[in-house]
């Protein structure tokens, strides 16, 4: 089945979308540029030469961009989702999500950097992070295998370092570019080793190797276990013992070679869903960073940023069901969270006093779009906020399986106010505004089409009647995905997932 | 099944056992037996805790009922809000007039708690267990001791509480709300693999300096040399503690408490094993 466009980033003039594991480069004006392909294994695709995956030059307007697809291919697992470190293969779960027939993982994130240079792209099976320069030519510079499933990301706002937030509950800081020093290491690796090695090599950084990795020896003594049978295993451990670490030798061995620089920040002991960075001026009037960063268990943390991440500073406590998005309001209102998840209302906070300022209803103007006894709760996925007309903060909410938009201003007041409900021809997965200098923004949604088909790329186009739903021509057709219906909503409905089983009273 | 029988017997026995304990208005302390449960607990999973989305909805008054402060009513009327209103100034539960600020987490069957109560009388002390059963004992245990020291009014300061700490701690605590964390016979998780699920490491300590004033300690004793090295290797690296000195550690009645009066610290000395205690320190922010 075809696939729908699932993520649209804009960044640099340039518009991004992703269709399943490929990403399309569109203009700002919507013309399809070009495509990258998420590397495919050689045996299945031999007849693919690299020319195809790169541009053809655009028609007209912006410069022909091109995508280095043969670079990557020393420095990624190739098409099947990476075995975890301890060469133990992934979970069935996940392999069953994100591996269509153990195909190609699907893009689980799109993230620009604020000066438009760079785009980043997280894959989920194999927890990787890909790295894409954005100068004249877009290129693939880096694909980063993560000892964790990656969630979210958010960069720091001089643009050099991404912050990775994983399912585990860990928040890893890993320079965007490589130190000179640890690129020529990487590279040399590359090429010394199979591809698959290369991605599987990169140690997992766990709690258990901070500070300082030992060598194992049995933790049990004969004075701390009681029972007859722990005594016997823990001989029977202590005999092994000369075997293990000739074993351990040689892992350690292999854990010497060269990985790429990351460190642990932080930490929550639960799934993190959404991280960002906020700012806000320290006592002597220079820009501090924060990171703020949300979880399955109700939580958002907001942490001082590199060097200080151990500092919590505090929570922004109140929400009832998982957090899945935050957004930190644009346009001189950087104090404002807003946040959202599970719960049947839009937060707003004031997130480094951790106060809470106001709750704005979703659930309402859901039924109204999918009716009272259909719509019992929310499952957010997107919050969206962006300057409009000058001055006014608008803020836009993707709401799981709804199809429909709901626009939302932020007052003077520091509170929500719903504005308008957009209804749109399918769900929404994705949305984006591309700005255009003196005029309203343009908004492009990705929406799942559903069965009856329709574009899957729609720009909104604010007139004085409504909103105008647009058409992109000339839509990449994208690969035929082996993939059924109830998988692919499997992958593209995963927020509601998020909610805790257990409150059936 | 006989298996099923026995077990099924024994489940008997312990409603039976703790029906009887409620009525006769628990003057008798309770028996452990009828409050075993398995000595390990994933705090990964969800569970089916309960805890409040906020410190300031925590309500303490049914654990500390001698410290409830009598409120006049007008602060209950609620004026001609709207919905949202209500929803951002939740009703406050009873306030009490203390605050909690000794936490024992894994507080196991009580008997640091019990030690602590008459020794601190002036400072309430918290427990968190995660396992049901050994909450519902110290549950029972302090109701016991509160009817039994009727005239000395003892053990109103201690309470306990079902928890999952690593997840929830400051759903409980405000920013330095508390002065001492115990951290007593932890579970040691022996596998490599279960290492994340010990109850110290690089990213929890954040939350338990979160929690704790600067100058307040961390108690920490185990009988496994390899977690005792784990938890100093932890708070060593973490910059926002730094270990006790020997000496004063030494010096601090509280850990010659903590060494004899924990249940663990008991079982431990009966087979002749080792403790080991290690204090820290949280130390003031630096400047941001």
């Amino acid at each position: 089945m075809i696939l729908p466009f699932h993520l649209v980033k804009s960044c640099g003039g340039f518009v991004f979308a992703a269709q399943g594991s490929d990403i399309h480069t569109f203009s700002s004006a919507l013309e399809h540029v070009s495509t990258w392909k998420y590397p495919a294994q050689p045996v299945d695709k031999p007849h693919e030469p690299s020319a195809e995956t790169q541009s053809s030059p655009a028609p007209e307007g912006p410069p022909a961009k091109r995508r280095k697809v043969e670079d990557c291919q020393d420095s990624v697992s190739i098409g099947q989702p990476a075995e975890s470190t301890n060469g133990k293969p992934k979970s069935k779960k996940a392999a069953q999500y994100d591996c269509p027939a153990n195909e190609r993982p699907f893009i689980q994130g799109l993230y620009a950097t604020a000066d438009g240079r760079h785009l980043i792209a997280i894959t989920g099976a194999d927890k990787t992070i890909w790295v894409f320069e954005h100068d004249l030519a877009a290129t693939l510079t880096l694909t980063r295998s993560m000892p964790k499933r990656p969630c979210a990301l958010a960069l720091t706002t001089d643009n050099r370092t991404i912050l990775s937030a994983d399912k585990f509950g860990d928040v890893y800081a890993l320079p965007l570019l490589p130190s000179s020093t640890s690129k020529s290491v990487e590279n040399s690796t590359a090429n010394q080793s199979s591809p698959r090695s290369t991605t599987s090599s990169i140690q997992t950084p766990s709690r258990s190797t901070t500070p300082s990795a030992k060598p194992f020896k049995p933790q049990a003594d004969p004075l701390t276990v009681h029972t007859k049978r722990n005594l016997k295993a823990l001989e029977a451990q202590k005999i092994s013992l000369a075997r293990r670490e000739a074993i351990l030798r040689e892992q350690q061995q292999a854990a010497n070679r060269p990985q790429f620089e990351h460190t642990l920040l932080l930490g929550h002991v639960s799934m993190l869903t959404a991280i960002c960075v906020g700012t806000s001026s320290s006592v002597d009037g220079r820009p501090r960073e924060y990171i703020i960063t949300a979880d399955r268990d109700e939580h958002i943390r907001v942490s001082r940023g590199v060097p200080q991440a151990h500092v919590i500073e505090g929570f922004c406590l109140g929400h009832e069901d998982f957090v899945s998005r935050l957004c930190v309001a644009p346009g001189g209102r950087a104090e404002l969270l807003i946040s959202g998840g599970g719960d049947d209302d839009l937060f707003v906070w004031d997130w480094l006093h951790g106060t809470l300022l106001g709750r704005a209803g979703v659930l309402e103007h859901v039924k109204e779009v999918a009716g009272h006894e259909a719509a019992s709760k929310v499952a957010l996925t997107r919050i969206f906020a962006c300057r409009w007309e000058g001055v006014r903060v608008v803020v836009f909410v993707v709401v799981e399986c709804v199809p429909a938009l709901f626009q939302f201003e932020l007052l003077e007041d520091n509170t929500l106010q719903h504005r308008e409900t957009i209804p749109l021809p399918g769900n929404p997965l994705d949305m984006e505004a591309i700005e255009t200098p003196g005029a309203t923004p343009r908004l492009l949604v990705a929406v799942y089409p559903g069965e009856e088909g329709g574009s899957s790329l729609i720009p909104l186009d604010k007139e004085e009647a409504g909103w105008r739903l647009g058409r992109v021509e000339n839509l990449p057709a994208g690969g035929d995905a082996n993939i059924g219906d109830e998988e692919l909503q499997k992958i593209l409905y995963s927020t509601e997932s998020l909610r805790k089983s257990s409150d059936f009273d | 099944m006989g298996g099923d029988k026995i077990r099924k017997d024994k489940r008997q026995k312990r409603e039976d056992y703790r029906a009887a304990i409620r009525k006769e208005g628990v003057s008798e302390l309770p028996r452990k037996k009828f409050y075993r449960q398995r000595a390990h607990a994933n705090p990964f999973s969800d569970h089916q805790l309960i805890y409040p989305p906020h410190p300031d909805q925590m309500d303490w008054s049914s654990l500390y009922p001698d410290y409830v402060v009598d409120e006049p009513q007008e602060q209950q009327t609620p004026g001609p809000e709207t919905p949202s209103d209500l929803d951002l100034a939740p009703l406050r539960p009873k306030r009490i007039s203390k605050e909690v600020e000794v936490a024992d987490i894994g507080c196991g069957f009580g008997g640091l708690l019990v030690a602590l109560g008459p020794l601190m009388p002036d400072t309430l002390v918290l427990g968190l267990e995660i396992r049901v059963q050994v909450t519902q004992f110290v549950e029972d245990r302090i109701k016991a001791l509160r009817v039994q020291d009727q005239e000395a009014k003892l053990y109103r300061n201690v309470g306990v509480l079902r928890a999952n700490t690593m997840k929830f701690l400051p759903n409980f605590f405000r920013k330095g709300q508390l002065s001492k964390i115990f951290i007593c016979f932890p579970d040691p998780h022996f596998k490599a693999r279960k290492h994340k699920q010990r109850i110290v490491s690089t990213t929890l300590n954040s939350e338990y300096a979160y929690v704790l004033r600067p100058g307040g300690v961390v108690y920490t004793i185990t009988d496994v040399p390899d977690l005792h090295e784990w938890m100093v290797q932890h708070f060593e690296a973490h910059p926002s503690f730094e270990r006790v000195p020997e000496e004063e550690q030494e010096a601090d009645t509280l850990v010659n408490v903590m060494r004899t009066e924990t249940e663990e610290g008991k079982k431990v000395e009966r087979n002749k094993g080792q403790k080991h205690v290690a204090l820290f320190r949280r130390l003031e922010d630096p400047a941001w």
